[in-house]
């Protein structure tokens, strides 16, 4: 089964389809959309090629018996939680413990795809945000949003570390937006 | 300012193909932003990004999500064609038991039949 032609259809829709008829196949569609992910995701967890690729096996096949137990809606943040519990368990195994990252996600897409995002007084509202923002996370938000440079060129460009850049653009996001919602509100 | 819109909106995500060509550092500029972009957005797709950096090949990433691909595809199948067997076995039965009903009640009427016209 060639799964071009299902490019087109979410991975919601075919989890419906497989909750109507049970048909596994709808299933090994929507998760091979994910295999370079999660085998990327145990591989950091884990650091070992081989085990990366059984815990991947591992997850498909958990997931399959899982998602004919219960009704997932979102399928990527859910085989993510399931991955990482997976790796996290064997990592415990191994007795090896990883103190867990704050994952909080920045928002939810449905916020992010805000119909806000082109109007022009939010953009204005956005720019006096951006010079409300400490000088290191203005530095990397203008650089990676405005001004297209990668990771690396703001690394050179500034000298922070790699997890500072990304720090610093992910921080300065959320604190935009907060500043954003908060203007928008007064405003009105 | 229009650059500004590019902290609000979502690009489309990436797919493998444009990922797998960022970690040979072959991806365009616009390719690269996007997945930058993403990494922001969803602590999947940076570890993701994260853990397959430590792959010495990443030529051979792609040999082995083709081969998990296919094992999976194999199990779903799999799974699929024993469903389907299970069904068939079940309307087999079903099958079985309408036609020994029926038999029953031939055989029934056809002796009682007799029995009647006998007396």
């Amino acid at each position: 089964m060639s799964n071009n032609r299902y490019e087109h259809i979410s991975d919601q829709e075919l989890l419906q389809k497989f909750y109507s008829d049970r048909d596994n196949q709808w299933l090994g569609i929507a998760l091979q959309r994910y295999t370079l992910l999660l085998l990327g995701v145990c591989m950091k967890y884990l650091k070992n090629e081989e085990e990366a690729k059984d815990a991947v096996q591992q997850i498909f096949l958990k997931a399959i018996t899982e998602l004919g137990k219960y009704k997932v809606d979102y399928l990527k943040s859910w085989l993510y939680t399931v991955a990482r519990n997976h790796c996290l368990m064997k990592l415990r195994d191994k007795n090896i413990f990883i103190p867990v990252e704050d994952d909080t996600p920045l928002a939810s897409p449905e916020t992010d795809r805000s119909e806000l995002a082109n109007k022009e007084i939010t953009l204005t509202l956005l720019e006096t945000s951006l010079e409300e923002l400490n000088p290191e996370q203005k530095t990397c938000v203008t650089l990676f949003y405005l001004q297209k440079k990668s990771y690396q060129e703001i690394v050179n460009h500034t000298g922070y570390s790699l997890l500072q850049v990304k720090s610093h653009i992910q921080n300065g996001k959320r604190n935009l937006k907060i500043l954003l919602e908060k203007k928008m509100n007064t405003n009105g | 300012m229009s650059q500004l819109s590019n902290i609000l909106n979502h690009d489309e995500e990436p797919g493998s193909e444009e990922l797998l060509r960022y970690l040979q550092g072959k991806a365009t500029d616009e390719e690269r932003f996007a997945i930058e972009k993403q990494m922001v957005d969803s602590s999947f797709v940076n570890e993701a990004m994260e853990g397959l950096q430590h792959f010495r090949d990443p030529e051979e990433v792609k040999n082995y999500v083709a081969q998990l691909n296919r094992q999976l595809q194999k199990h779903t199948d799999k799974k699929v064609t024993r469903r389907n067997k299970r069904k068939l076995k079940e309307q087999n039965w079903l099958t079985i038991a309408i036609l020994a009903i029926l038999l029953l009640c031939v055989t029934g009427y056809l002796l009682i039949h007799f029995l009647r016209v006998k007396h």
